[in-house]
């Protein structure tokens, strides 16, 4: 599952997406909430992007909870079963128009889970084909039309993790000059500089390199697609049929 | 293969004249090593020669360039790089992603090679660097040798004619340097590759050298034989100083061209003792210090001690330990057990003022400590934060060095300038234990000896002592009392310099290595030993 | 006179397609307020949300061109890397966003151009970073973009503290306005179609304008205050020196200098 191609996983999230979307369904958005937890939890590698769909599946139910949450202090109300009282709260009166309160039914519970679910689903959705896909090689399919684009996100990929070592050395020379607990300051101004000069030095050895010359660039290793990144998409491409079929 | 005819340079903000009609010829297969004290012009020389000079930097340009016949005025930089590959004084700030095989790439995707083509010379360049097990190693966890290995790769990859490599071995241990220098010189001699290499410490680079090219600094700049130009220059290496301090007629370039013309004076002259100082208390102790990171133990269970008046040099290969030992002492790594003490305080508890007036610790990037924006900026702070009168520490700056201008932002001045204002603000403080991690790296030999008179006056006259991490066995050479030898995070070696230098030929120092089997170390040692 | 680079300027077939593209994020930002019924509501959300990616990656491939040459990428990939690394030090605290006082400060010394790309960069490298994409991550790229063609955009040439004052009032304008284009994409999906503060499909304007107003001051308290707090803090205690810094790095990358070649050697009183 190593090999697949970055943007594998990419189609099959947006077409699951898709799916649940065509169909309209609270179940439906949870199954598929389930499909990309355990092809996160089957295929991810054991990387920092892998975090990315728990984030948003907390994410997701901290949205779930606000949604709930204001649909049932400052829902429309949905006339049926009754199922608790929230006390009226009076409110200023210029913000006009809003009751906070009232009676809760289920309908009404129910409507904000149904909605909300739908939307967890496509921010899970995303969150799976971010873990499932590395940053790295997705950067080197990117598309030739935004070759400088793409040259500037590795460069800033790349200098990411160098920065917090920049960080570590500046840290340390500020204690030893004796301030213990040195201002931010003191540590964003000498790592700002530090930074900035090595972009120069890095823009030279870019323009030595040939970095500009030709506008049209060759792939180094191209990325071949596949049949199982067909396999896994066509499977998502059934999902989405049968989500317009049953409709 | 490169001309420069009737070459001058001015930059357009400057009125400082670079370069004053300066005219030669390299041929192909040709090893030129370019010489000079630092800011006189070396990395622009460089620069012309693949066009970075004049368009990228701008410049006013007389003459005519040109590499393999092709004009640099005409073409822009990037349209020379399948003639010209040049490797910066700071390769790994010139990586552009962060895995070595993406690297190697980077340059032929933008020039639009072919895939298979651009495979083939990115397997051939793992090869002949040995990097072929490094390939999907993140870059900035290799070593400075791997790192200067992948930065000669990247620019090799696209089969230049011409190396230009600014400073490669500064930041190098001497065997990593070994290493880069021998690949090149294989390169030059196999594959009739030209190269143009700028260097302070010419220790190493001298005897590969088919010519030098001198920049004066005043604009003028000659080329010739290396005996011919070393005959005179200001700048040499040491076995050349031991040359001209003889009386040699001829100066010799290598260990053994020296030794052939001084047979006479080893067989005549005595070893001389080495002088019995008088030493203090132990100022640094260290005792059973154990520092692990993970699994990796990195110091396992060390004990050494440095005296009131001495200077110790601590060396051994990088990874083996020293910064770590000197961040333990220093207070800034706690140990996982032992112990370790300045002037009786423990490490640990040495925090804010009372730390500055106990060691003072010059890192290995010493403008890691300046963040202020102006050399008098920098030392108001540091007068202010050790409440001494104001203007005390601009004043030992000036005695350091005296043609420093107070209004130069810290980043705008050279290597060795920016380790004297930081020594001056560290100094300031006055305290008893000085301790610097790779003090030499990118220093010429001017700074290099102002280092050492300076370090030698605080230790001796002052009667403090001094702790230095090192490579430059030169340096060691001249100043060290002691050498620790540490590999593996252990001990090795632990003796006066006379003795641990000369029982290693690695880190024996050049005059050394001339005089073997007589016991002198420096110049002067020679030069003493002939008078007794 | 032949000179060396410019930084990163917008060409004229650039900024077109950066005024087209932006009307057509702007429908996507304010579709509530203009859908007929429920279901061209739905439609309007899903169709924005797959279109505006479409469309600002189209943007991108434009504004890729040429003039963003070595010395503009490497400034701009540094400065983003920076810029994404400071995000996440607000320790996740409810907009404490310590990253666009940066932002608007490089935007100021570098242009508007760079500005844009650099909003864009820095947004998407923090996404990166913290993994935290999702269906607004476009938008938020646009908004941010917009954050740094705006804050290079007026008063070249006023430095001291007439410039901090701009920079004061630009970090303001920014910090409140950034909150506002975000809690425009997040008001039809966060808080669910039936709530009293939802959007109304084919309700008067000024209902739903009403509506809006209140939720996003409700949101502008928790976030949007803070965050300007942040920034005009940040501008006004670190803004100097970080100005300086930049603007020698700017001297320093020697765009647009002179490039000569004469035929003889002048002495330099000559010149």
């Amino acid at each position: 599952m190593k090999s697949l191609h970055p943007l594998t996983w990419w189609i099959w999230s947006l077409l699951i997406v898709g799916a649940v979307i065509a169909t309209n369904s609270a179940w439906a958005a949870g199954f598929a909430i389930a499909v990309a937890a355990i092809s996160v939890h089957q295929f991810a590698e054991d990387a920092p992007w892998a975090k990315s769909f728990w984030f948003s599946l907390r994410l997701g139910a901290i949205i779930l909870l606000i949604r709930t949450i204001v649909g049932v202090l400052i829902g429309v109300p949905i006339p049926g079963t009754k199922l608790f009282t929230v006390p009226i709260l009076p409110l200023p009166s210029w913000i006009a128009g809003i009751r906070i309160g009232g009676v809760v039914t289920q309908e009404r519970l129910l409507s904000s889970i149904h909605e909300g679910l739908i939307i967890i689903a496509v921010i899970c959705l995303f969150g799976a084909a971010v873990s499932l896909t590395s940053p790295h090689k997705l950067l080197r399919v990117t598309p030739v039309v935004i070759y400088e684009f793409g040259v500037a996100t590795v460069i800033a990929t790349s200098a990411l993790p160098q920065l917090v070592q920049s960080v570590g050395r500046i840290r340390r020379a500020r204690t030893l000059r004796g301030d213990e607990n040195p201002s931010w300051r003191s540590i964003a101004i000498p790592l700002l500089e530090d930074s900035l000069s090595r972009s120069l030095e890095l823009a030279a050895a870019m323009d030595s390199r040939g970095y500009g010359v030709s506008r049209k660039r060759s792939r180094y290793r191209p990325i071949a697609w596949r049949q199982i990144d067909s396999a896994v998409v066509t499977s998502a491409a059934c999902a989405l049929a049968l989500a317009l079929v049953l409709r | 293969m490169i001309n420069f005819s009737n070459v001058s340079l001015i930059y357009p903000t400057s009125t400082k004249t670079i370069l004053e009609d300066l005219s030669f010829s390299i041929v192909e297969g040709e090893l030129v090593l370019v010489i000079g004290s630092t800011g006189t012009g070396k990395t622009s020389l460089l620069q012309l020669i693949n066009g970075l000079v004049p368009h990228h930097t701008g410049g006013i340009l007389a003459g005519d360039i040109t590499v393999d016949g092709i004009s640099t005025k005409l073409v822009r930089p990037g349209e020379l790089a399948h003639l010209v590959g040049i490797v910066g004084q700071n390769p790994a700030q010139g990586f552009v992603t962060d895995t070595v095989e993406e690297e190697l790439a980077f340059g032929m995707e933008a020039l639009n090679l072919a895939p298979d083509l651009m495979r083939k010379r990115v397997e051939e360049i793992l090869d002949l660097l040995a990097l072929a097990h490094l390939r999907n190693r993140a870059i900035s966890t290799l070593s400075g040798g791997e790192q200067q290995r992948v930065a000669i790769g990247s620019a090799l990859v696209m089969h230049p004619k011409v190396l230009v490599l600014d400073e490669p071995t500064s930041a190098l241990d001497p065997i990593a340097a070994e290493e880069v220098l021998s690949i090149l010189h294989r390169l030059v001699h196999d594959l009739s590759l030209t190269v143009v290499i700028a260097e302070h410490r010419l220790e190493r680079v001298i005897g590969f050298a088919d010519r030098i090219i001198h920049i004066a600094g005043d604009g003028n700049a000659k080329i010739d034989l290396p005996e011919i130009i070393l005959k005179e220059a200001d700048i040499a290496p040491p076995i050349v100083h031991l040359a001209r301090a003889l009386g040699l007629s001829d100066v010799g370039l290598s260990v053994r061209d020296v030794r052939r013309m001084t047979e006479t004076i080893r067989d005549n002259g005595k070893d001389i003792e080495g002088a019995l100082s008088t030493l203090g208390a132990e100022k640094i102790l260290a005792k059973d210090l154990t520092i692990k990171y993970g699994s990796n133990v990195i110091l396992k269970s060390l004990s050494a001690s440095v005296r009131a008046g001495e200077i110790v040099a601590l060396m051994g290969r990088n990874g083996a330990g020293k910064s770590s030992l000197l961040t333990a002492l220093v207070g800034l790594q706690k140990p996982d057990s032992g112990t370790s003490h300045i002037c009786g305080t423990a490490s640990t508890d040495l925090k804010g003022k009372v730390r500055r007036e106990t060691v003072g610790f010059i890192p290995q990037e010493p403008s890691d400590l300046l963040y202020g924006q102006s050399v008098v900026g920098e030392c108001q702070q540091g007068d202010k934060d050790n409440q001494i009168a104001p203007g005390t520490t601009f004043a030992l700056l000036q005695r350091i060095v005296p043609s420093i201008s107070s209004g130069t932002h810290p980043r705008d001045l050279s290597e060795g300038q920016r380790l004297a204002l930081a020594l001056a603000i560290v100094l300031s403080a006055q305290p008893q234990v000085l301790i610097l991690d790779e003090p030499t790296r990118g220093l010429d030999y001017q700074s290099k000896a102002l280092l050492i008179s300076l370090l030698q006056n605080y230790s001796k006259e002052l009667g403090r002592c001094v702790l230095i991490a090192t490579h430059d066995v030169e340096l060691v050479a001249e100043l060290a009392d002691r050498v620790i030898f540490l590999a593996d995070g252990e001990i090795v070696a632990d003796g006066p310099t006379l003795d641990i230098l000369l029982s290693s030929p690695a880190f024996a120092p050049q005059v050394a290595k001339v005089m073997s089997p007589r016991r002198w170390l420096t110049v002067s040692d020679v030069i003493a030993a002939m008078e007794a | 006179m032949l000179k060396t680079s410019d930084i990163y300027r917008f060409s004229r077939r650039s900024q077109f397609t950066l005024f087209s593209v932006s009307i057509f994020t702007l429908a996507g930002f304010t579709w509530p307020f203009f859908a007929a019924d429920q279901s061209s509501a739905r439609f309007a959300q899903y169709f924005f949300w797959i279109a505006i990616p479409f469309t600002f990656f189209l943007l991108i491939a434009q504004l890729s061109d040429k003039s963003l040459d070595a010395k503009s990428v490497a400034l701009l990939g540094m400065l983003a890397a920076l810029i994404a690394a400071l995000r996440p030090l607000g320790a996740g605290a409810v907009g404490l966003e310590p990253m666009w006082f940066l932002l608007i400060l490089a935007a100021r010394v570098f242009g508007s151009a760079f500005g844009f790309l650099l909003g864009v960069l820095a947004m998407l490298a923090s996404a990166l970073l913290t993994g935290g994409m999702g269906p607004w991550l476009s938008y938020q790229l646009f908004a941010a973009g917009l954050i740094g063609l705006l804050a290079g955009a007026s008063f070249k040439n006023l430095r001291g503290k007439g410039e901090l004052a701009l920079l004061v009032v630009i970090a303001i304008f920014s910090s409140l306005s950034f909150g506002l284009l975000m809690d425009l994409q997040f008001w039809p999906w966060a808080i669910g179609t039936n709530t009293q503060l939802s959007f109304i499909p084919g309700a008067d304007l000024s209902i739903n304008l009403g509506r809006f107003l209140t939720f996003h001051f409700l949101s502008a308290m928790a976030w949007d205050i803070p965050r300007a707090i942040l920034t005009v803090v940040l501008t006004l205690t670190a803004g100097p020196a970080v100005l300086t810094a930049l603007r020698r790095t700017k001297k320093r990358a020697a765009f647009l200098t002179p490039i000569e070649f004469i035929e003889r050697a002048k002495s330099p009183e000559a010149i």
